[in-house]
């Protein structure tokens, strides 16, 4: 199988990402089987454990961006590389892609696997033998068909993540100046609007839900489905959601920032280069936002209240906000790196021509500022808006 | 070390450099006086693009000397080499090499933005230059708007606008269809006639590309074949006997 065959035979660096996202995959598969376990624990408590499966949806999906991201850097889509002279040209790459991320996932769900069934127990006298055989519901059989289902999911997503951001990515190519313009403004109003209607819609659901006291007023993280927490989730993820839309858009007025009025070549270089590039850097900025400004809500909400964070916070819930938040700042990374690497004749072409390198890097540092400076209001704003409400009525 | 000839404003001895120990090029000598136009002709993988990096101070060469104008550019550190080459050289490639982000006149005006000139003086020379090279109306269009030969032309201009001293071309017309090959390249050696510019220029072969068929005279003052990383002072050329003294001809 080729896939394996370039895995076996890839870079360190190459290596280290591919275990990364073998990482992320792995924990995902370890919560949706600690879901399981929870399920087979509390037989008359299918409603929360159900629940517990859904929530299980977010770490999944941030393995999965963060799978499609590293995807992404493995295929260079502008020059022809040597695949694609042996004849794994733009048709097959995403297959590809899928079958080295699936490949991947595989070992990832494997490790899953393993340290479920040693935290359940059973395996003799290794450590923390069957540490949590309790809540993973250790004393009953495990179902072989359920936890192959679950196991099998996460790759099977992350490895179609994959295969569509190959495939879209081939499709674009290179892009001129004002299709990447309209790219990537074309998401800031519906980014905003989606914003706007996610805060508008919690602050809505928290005044018309009653308030039964300091407990019910939480958000139960996992909890029950009653009373108003769907609405605000679904008020969370529409703000989120329109985060990630806006995030391009963010990007590219930013690089309009940079270089406006009469540039010299700094600020010319590094604005440029941003606009050019604000869908690629813009879409996980967008979800690193998200997930911060996220994080930011459930902290304002959670750390002030009574008794509240020990309550929310177990270590399941600890580990897939770490996935969470993890999968969110690789992702980004990843996608910087990927920008470096294919804009590496560009700067081949700045240094021919003379350009010293501390100019390149200053570029760079003044888009990370500005990029910084612009971003981490909306994403403050953002999180203390959502929490707002619920804040009031918790006090 | 010999001081280099006083009336040569590039000169390089016994020049050897090799790639990972596959040998580029094997002992070349080779001086270049003031506002000359040179040719260095020769196959592919016979050594010139890699002889013109060392000329330019873009490859440091493993064994000889590169002086320029009295400084020894072999044993300059990378900054200083890099602060010469982007004060006193202008490079064009065989690819026109433009920064994609960047409109037409940014990316000429780009070299002398890069010496810290003010915004309007970069912006003056890049649209005199784009005006003289006939395409003064692609000023503001990007590289991935314009013709192949626009942007060769672009990629002219921004190696000419800061005013180089000495102006190295890597087969320059590579990407160009026959009329604009001849077309580029008279505007070329013109410019830097009429700007006192010295040109080391590559080409494939010899006698083609560089005969101005119009007036019958060389566009270059001397060519220097190469083969195989070594210089060939009476290669052996498939061409007539008018065809190549006209090539090769010094014609001042």
């Amino acid at each position: 199988m080729l896939a394996l065959r370039l895995v076996r035979g890839a870079r360190p660096w190459t290596l280290l990402r591919r275990l990364s996202v073998a990482c992320a995959i792995a924990v995902a598969g370890f919560l949706l089987l600690s879901a399981l376990g929870y399920g087979l624990a509390h037989p008359r408590d299918s409603g929360d454990a159900s629940v517990r499966l859904l929530w299980c949806l977010v770490p999944l999906a941030a393995a999965a961006q963060f799978a499609a991201a590293v995807a992404r850097t493995e295929t260079p889509p502008r020059q022809p590389s040597a695949l694609d002279t042996a004849g794994v040209g733009a048709a097959r790459l995403p297959l590809l892609a899928a079958g080295s991320t699936a490949v991947t996932g595989a070992f990832g769900s494997a490790l899953a696997l393993l340290v479920f069934l040693q935290l359940r127990g059973g395996s003799g006298r290794l450590p923390f033998d069957g540490a949590a055989a309790d809540v993973l519901g250790g004393d009953r059989p495990l179902p072989a068909a359920a936890v192959l289902t679950l196991l099998c999911l996460t790759p099977a997503v992350a490895a179609g993540a994959s295969a569509l951001a190959v495939r879209s990515r081939a499709r674009t190519g290179s892009r001129t100046t004002e299709a990447a313009r309209a790219a990537a403004m074309s998401g800031l109003p519906w980014g905003a609007a989606l914003t706007a209607t996610g805060i508008t819609v919690v602050a809505l659901a928290r005044r018309s839900a009653p308030v039964k006291g300091g407990d019910a007023a939480l958000l139960p993280l996992p909890g029950t489905v009653d009373g108003s927490p769907p609405a605000v989730l679904g008020g969370w993820l529409l703000a989120a959601v329109g985060l990630v839309l806006a995030g391009p858009g963010l990007a590219h007025l930013c690089g309009r920032l940079i270089s406006l009025g009469r540039p010299g070549a700094l600020r010319l270089l590094s604005g440029r280069v941003l606009q050019q590039e604000a869908v690629r850097v813009g879409r996980p900025l967008g979800v690193l936002c998200a997930v911060a400004s996220g994080a930011l809500a459930a902290a304002e909400l959670y750390g002030t209240a009574p008794d509240g964070g020990a309550r929310a916070f177990g270590p399941l819930t600890a580990l897939g906000a770490a996935l969470v938040v993890c999968c969110a700042t690789a992702s980004a990374l990843t996608a910087a790196t990927a920008c470096r690497a294919e804009r590496a004749p560009v700067t081949a072409t700045l240094l021919r021509l003379g350009a010293p390198r501390g100019l390149l890097r200053g570029a760079a540092a003044l888009r990370g500022a500005v990029l910084l400076a612009v971003l981490a209001p909306v994403t403050w704003g953002v999180g203390v808006l959502a929490a707002l409400p619920l804040h009031q009525a918790v006090g | 070390m010999a001081a280099p000839p006083d009336d040569d404003v590039l000169w390089a001895r016994g020049l050897h450099y090799s790639y990972d120990g596959s040998p580029a090029l094997q002992g070349i000598t080779l001086g270049v006086r003031p506002e000359e136009i040179v040719s260095v002709s020769g196959p592919r993988g016979s050594g010139k693009s890699t002889l013109l990096g060392c000329l330019s101070g873009r490859l440091v060469p493993t064994e000889g000397e590169v002086w320029f104008d009295g400084v020894p550019l072999h044993s300059l550190g990378r900054a200083s080499r890099e602060r010469l080459r982007r004060d006193r050289f202008g490079w064009i490639g065989s690819a026109p090499e433009l920064v994609p982000e960047l409109t037409a006149w940014e990316n000429a005006a780009l070299p002398l933005l890069l010496t810290g000139a003010r915004q309007r003086t970069a912006r003056a020379a890049a649209y005199e230059w784009l005006d003289r090279l006939d395409i003064g109306d692609c000023a503001r269009r990007r590289p991935a708007d314009l013709l192949q030969s626009q942007r060769q032309r672009v990629a002219i201009a921004r190696a000419l606008a800061p005013g180089p001293t000495v102006l190295f071309a890597d087969e320059p017309t590579a990407p160009l269809h026959q009329l604009d090959r001849m077309q580029a390249l008279r505007t070329l050696t013109s410019a830097a006639r009429s700007h006192g510019i010295t040109v080391v220029l590559t080409s494939p072969e010899p006698a083609p590309a560089e005969t101005d068929d119009s007036t019958g005279t060389s566009l270059v003052d001397r060519c220097v074949p190469l083969v195989d990383g070594r210089r060939t002072p009476t290669a052996p050329r498939p061409v007539t006997e008018a065809e190549g003294s006209a090539a090769c001809s010094l014609s001042a």
